[in-house]
């Protein structure tokens, strides 16, 4: 009986292992362990067996049912990847060939840096507002201190519409409107168009510019300085150095100009930033005590801050934009150089 | 403004090289753009004598030279015909760079050696106003008095080194070099040296020769004196080299003198031939209306009451402030001369020399600005000079008219309101040393600063410009390695985005992930671009610039299409395709014109596309899509805009009845206007109105436990029966059991007759409470055929 049981086992072993197919495989299983299966008949006829050997017999006729259930599964499992990884190989597509569907637009690389420098002032705590772009002398020129007979205000350089109302020369229009309007203490910045009587190869009768304001008690030169520093490392990278002339600006005194390392040659010099390895990136300044009490804002308890950088100039210099021309022409061999 | 280096050591003992007081200079406030060192190309040049010349035995117009240069004998092959023996000449040798680019090796000319060259006035960069004989086509001859062997960077006076510098509209004082001394003597802690002002009259008085009125308000001073006896030659070398140094041409000894003034003490200054002073009179006052006057540069100019003219008893002599005119001018036979020393308006002086187009030295500073005192030690500078250079002789006294008074200022602010403004604490000996050394005459007591600044420190006022004058002299480096954060001692606030401004990047986002490229144009526009939209309504007003660049800047927008249009036409001519492009920006609506107030600026944002085998449906998708995410219910309707095309266009209508949109189709006509042979569709979202909405919200029903069914019907109606028709009848039809409906195919073919159509939804139904049975969902499906049937004679297809 044992004899028999090995011969058993050796048989369905080899057939499993010469299967090629599931269907196969099924075929040594019904013979095997089906109902008229050979192991069957043994377990079946047990009574036959010995008193004495049955249990012996017992325990191995169902060690061989163990190991033909074990070949087949394995089998069946080796047979299924092999059928699989047939179908796979059939299914294998050219990776080169194109995507299907939409490709992505992308935002006017000025979007994306107004976008940048406002989420960095949000985070410091400021509020963005935006205001007319049309503007009367006074929130323009006026009330910044800027004096009658400035050349900023001569027809020449501005935009006027009336003798009284004008394109806006600078964001700088909107300090005095947030001045007016809210009660100190603040902080808020300003994106927006402004407009020059100007327009040649490397000047544009639009650009934008940002103001950022802050009036409190006790701010002064250091927190500008130490905010200033922040913000371009934000903007530039940790490694970006600065460096600060002190400049004039009717509206903020002390005024300073802040250079950063140039954008454009990494600071190793380049025929834009003169081989200073430096560019300029923001106006800014202390505001003027004239400038706050025009406005309503005691200055003998509150004082405060400004900058505005000019965005254009860095917009170039960070995404290597040839020409000042392409910000406003929409061309789409440019713009989808932005994506 | 070009400052001689030289120049300024007159004033101060400068110890540092130039390159070094350059970038002081910067950090404090006066930029120092370029630096030029006048002996870049005169090295190697030396001054020589010609002791022998003998002509070249092979070549009949080469003379061989023998030339002592001090040090050594050269031997110069020349074929200029100006030389001859014992002349001094510019000899440049081995190595030399000359200003025209000419390198110089010895040279072997046909067997005989050369050792360098003779120069031209031409190739060390000068020429006949600097030195005589510099502008001859040939060998500069230099003066016999010469010293044999010297450099001739030093023998000619060329060995300056010229700052430009770009000073700041606050400090009109520093448009002369006698200020910039100033200021390098607070920089370097130096002191400055006295400048002489002494010079030694005649006898005789002014007023014997000369008269002056002045009857503008424009002119605040008006000074002058009388030199007679000229002695009208070129100027000594230092003084023509400090001119040339400056980059203004030396003429003669009085016309030299008054630039000289300009450029040290930043005071204009002007002389008159006295023998053409009609009438011996000076008038200041405004120009009549078409007076003519031709002056220096050889213009003659038509002047109208807005600009300002000296005059003498008959005609106008000067554009006062701008340019001398030829009729009075100092020429070589000039007798006597009258100084003119003023101060004129400065908005006057930029006006006209703006409207001329005549821009001078003189109009330079005066448009920035001089003082009403700075006459007074200028043209005691200027007699100094006639009477070192002995130009001629001084008559006695000075004329003076003038109308305003510059008092002594003074005031005090707390010393603790500096500190604070700077943030931090200067020593208070550095303090007042600092504003000492600019002048300001300060003092301390306690913590009260008191400050007398001079004349020419009008800028100084308050506490924040004399925190200004402390940090750009002791340096803006001390906050580099300061301890501390911004804000420490001030109020926490909390950032915020103004709310159209996230609304409208979400939209942009979305856009661009639709394949959208965000366009920026220009605010302005042509006065036909209203006319090109075929646009007849309010938008028609717009607001016109009074100056404009050109026509096409010459209105502000009030419609965004233009612009857009413009891209794409643009884009198509330069060959590229599948243009989608969005925008947002300003339209600016005058309430009335011409403007008395300001106008409306609305925030829009615009889509344009044109792109192959693009429709109305997926800018609608697009549109959908866009307006989801907002608290907007909103209809759609056929759209007004003018520019659209009426059949394939539509407004959408807020529930408060507001267009806050519409897309569609651009009209045909205006696709012409533009010239663009594509079709384009169009779409504008008023951002401001749909941001002002307020925050979607979201209150969630249970999800059903059933599932839904659907069910297929195909319906034959009128082409004049609209889908929204028919699915709105679908689900009165369903009531409570409807879950939704969706249009999948549309048909039409002559089997359905004339003017009919095919539509087939798929209905979706859905009972909350149990599963659904046939015959209740065939219920359902008679009752909307009938439904549709009864209201658009809707046959099922069979």
């Amino acid at each position: 009986m044992k004899e028999k049981l090995e011969q058993i086992l050796k048989d369905a072993l080899k057939e499993i292992d010469e299967c090629a197919d599931a269907k196969s495989l099924d075929e040594v299983r019904v013979q095997v362990l089906g109902k008229q299966g050979a192991l069957t008949a043994i377990l079946r006829n047990m009574r036959e067996v010995p008193m004495e050997e049955r249990k012996e017999v017992g325990s191995l006729a169902n060690g061989v049912r163990e190991k033909v259930e074990n070949a087949l599964k394995k089998r069946g499992e080796s047979l299924e990847e092999k059928a699989l990884s047939l179908s796979m190989e059939k299914e294998k597509v050219d990776i080169t060939m194109p995507s299907v569907g939409v490709k992505k637009g992308a935002l006017h690389p000025l979007t994306r840096f107004n976008n940048k420098f406002m989420d960095i002032c949000v985070a410091m705590g400021f509020t963005v507002i935006q205001g007319p772009e049309i503007d009367t002398d006074y929130y323009n020129f006026e009330a910044l201190n800027v004096p009658k007979n400035h050349p900023a205000r001569d027809m020449q350089d501005s935009l006027y519409i009336t003798d009284n109302i004008l394109l806006r020369t600078q964001t700088s229009n909107m300090q005095v409107h947030a001045m007016e309007e809210l009660k100190p203490p603040f902080k808020i910045v300003c994106p927006g168009r402004v407009y020059r009587n100007d327009d040649d190869s490397s000047h544009s009768p639009i650009f934008n510019q940002f103001e950022a304001l802050v009036v409190d008690e006790n701010v002064g030169l250091k927190d500008l300085m130490k905010m200033i520093d922040v913000i371009l490392k934000r903007l530039f990278g940790e490694n970006v150095k600065m460096r600060v002339r002190p400049a004039y600006f009717p509206f903020t005194e002390p005024s300073i100009e802040i250079d950063a390392t140039c954008q454009m040659c990494q600071g190793k010099g380049c025929s834009l930033c003169k081989g200073t390895g430096f560019s300029e990136v923001f106006g800014a300044g202390v505001v003027n005590p004239k400038v706050l009490e025009m406005s309503g804002i005691d200055s003998k308890k509150y004082s405060g801050f400004a900058f505005g950088p000019g965005i254009d100039r860095s917009v170039m210099v960070t995404n290597k934009i040839p020409n000042i021309k392409y910000l406003f022409r929409n061309d789409m061999r440019f713009l989808k150089q932005m994506r | 403004m070009k400052v001689s280096y030289n120049w300024l050591k007159d004033f101060v003992d400068i110890d540092v090289s130039p390159e070094v007081l350059a970038s002081k200079l910067t950090v404090s406030g006066f930029e120092v753009e370029e630096i030029t060192y006048q002996n870049e190309h005169l090295h190697d040049v030396y001054v020589g004598k010609i002791t022998k010349m003998e002509k070249h035995k092979d070549a009949d117009k080469l003379q061989v030279c023998t030339v002592d240069v001090g040090d050594k004998v050269v031997q110069i092959i020349t074929s200029a015909t100006n030389v001859f023996e014992g002349a001094v000449v510019p000899v440049s040798l081995e190595g030399a760079d000359l200003c025209n680019g000419v390198k110089i090796k010895p040279t072997n000319f046909r067997g005989v050696k050369s050792d360098g060259m003779f120069c031209s006035g031409e190739e060390l960069g000068i020429d006949e106003n600097y030195i005589e004989g510099g502008g001859v086509n040939g060998i500069l001859i230099l003066p016999e008095s010469m010293k044999i062997g010297e450099k001739i960077e030093d023998a000619l006076m060329l060995n300056d080194v010229v700052f430009d510098i770009n000073v700041t509209p606050n400090r009109p004082d520093c448009n002369s070099v006698i200020g910039i001394a100033r200021e390098i003597s607070a920089l370097y802690n130096l002191p400055l040296k006295e400048v002489d002002y002494s010079y030694k009259t005649c006898g005789e008085d002014v007023n014997n020769f000369v008269s002056v009125e002045v009857q503008t308000k424009k002119c605040p001073r008006y000074m002058a004196s009388y030199i007679k006896d000229l002695n009208l030659t070129r100027s000594p070398l230092y003084f023509r080299a400090r001119l040339f140094a400056s980059g203004i041409k030396p003429i003669n000894t009085i016309v030299d003198i008054t630039n000289y003034v300009l450029l040290e003490q930043g005071q204009p200054m002007h002389a008159f031939d006295y023998e053409h002073l009609a009438g011996k009179k000076i008038v200041v006052r405004d120009a009549k209306k078409g007076e003519k006057i031709s002056v220096l540069n050889g213009n003659t100019y038509e002047l109208d009451e807005n600009d300002m003219v000296i005059a003498d008893a008959e005609r106008p002599v000067v554009i006062a402030g701008v340019i001398g005119g030829v009729n009075s001018c100092v020429t070589p036979s000039t007798k006597a001369t009258v100084f003119e020393c003023a101060v004129f308006d400065l908005k006057s002086v930029r006006l006209t020399s703006r409207k001329i187009g005549v821009s001078t030295d003189s109009s330079l500073r005066y448009s920035k600005g001089v003082y009403v005192n700075t006459p007074i030690n200028a043209l005691k500078r200027a007699l100094h000079l006639v009477d070192e250079l002995g130009a001629g002789k001084i008559v006695d006294g000075i004329i003076d008219k003038y109308s305003v008074i510059t008092r002594q200022r003074s005031f005090t602010e707390p010393m603790s309101k500096v500190d604070k403004i700077l943030g931090i604490k200067i020593e208070r000996e550095r303090v007042l040393q600092i504003l000492n050394s600019l002048g300001l005459n300060a003092t301390l007591t306690n913590d009260t600063l008191r400050v007398n600044p001079p004349f020419y420190r009008e800028d100084i006022e308050c506490a924040n410009d004399i925190a200004e004058e402390l940090i750009r002299i002791y340096g803006y480096d001390v906050y580099n390695n300061l301890e501390g954060e911004a804000f420490e001692n001030s109020t926490v606030t909390v950032g915020a985005y103004e709310p159209r401004l996230v609304f409208e990047n979400t939209l942009k986002n979305q856009l661009v992930d639709y394949g959208f490229y965000e366009t920026l144009n220009y605010s302005l526009y042509s006065a036909t671009a209203c006319e090109k939209l075929l646009i007849n309504d309010e938008r028609k007003n717009v607001i016109k610039i009074a100056n404009p660049i050109s026509e096409e800047l010459s209105t502000v927008r009030t419609v965004m299409a233009h612009a857009l249009l413009l891209d794409i036409k643009f884009n198509l001519s330069v060959g590229n395709k599948n243009l989608k492009f969005f925008e947002a920006g300003r339209v600016y609506q005058p309430k009335a014109l011409p403007l008395t107030e300001l106008p409306m600026e609305n925030n829009r944002l615009s889509i344009a596309v044109c792109e192959e085998g693009y429709d109305f449906f997926m800018l609608k998708n697009v549109m959908e899509n866009l307006l989801i995410s907002t608290s907007l219910k909103y209809k759609l309707v056929r759209s007004t805009e003018p520019y659209l095309h009426s059949g394939v266009s539509a407004d959408i209508i807020a529930g408060d009845g507001k267009k806050v949109g519409y897309f569609g189709k651009i009209h045909p006509k205006v696709l012409k206007n533009y010239d663009i042979s594509h079709d384009v569709y169009y779409a504008e979202l008023d951002t401001d109105y749909l941001s002002s909405l307020k925050e979607k919200t979201y209150a969630v029903k249970e999800v059903s436990k059933f599932a839904e069914v659907e069910r297929d019907i195909a319906v034959v109606v009128d082409e004049e029966v609209t889908n929204g028709e028919l699915t709105f009848a679908i689900k009165s039809a369903c009531g409570k059991l409807f879950a939704g409906v969706e249009l999948f195919d549309i048909y039409r073919s002559a089997s359905l007759g004339e003017n009919k159509k095919s539509l087939a939804y798929k209905i979706h139904l859905l009972n909350e409470e149990k599963t659904m049975t046939a015959d209740e969902i065939n219920a359902v499906v008679k009752k909307v055929l009938k439904s549709l049937e009864f209201r658009y004679k809707a046959k099922l297809r069979a």
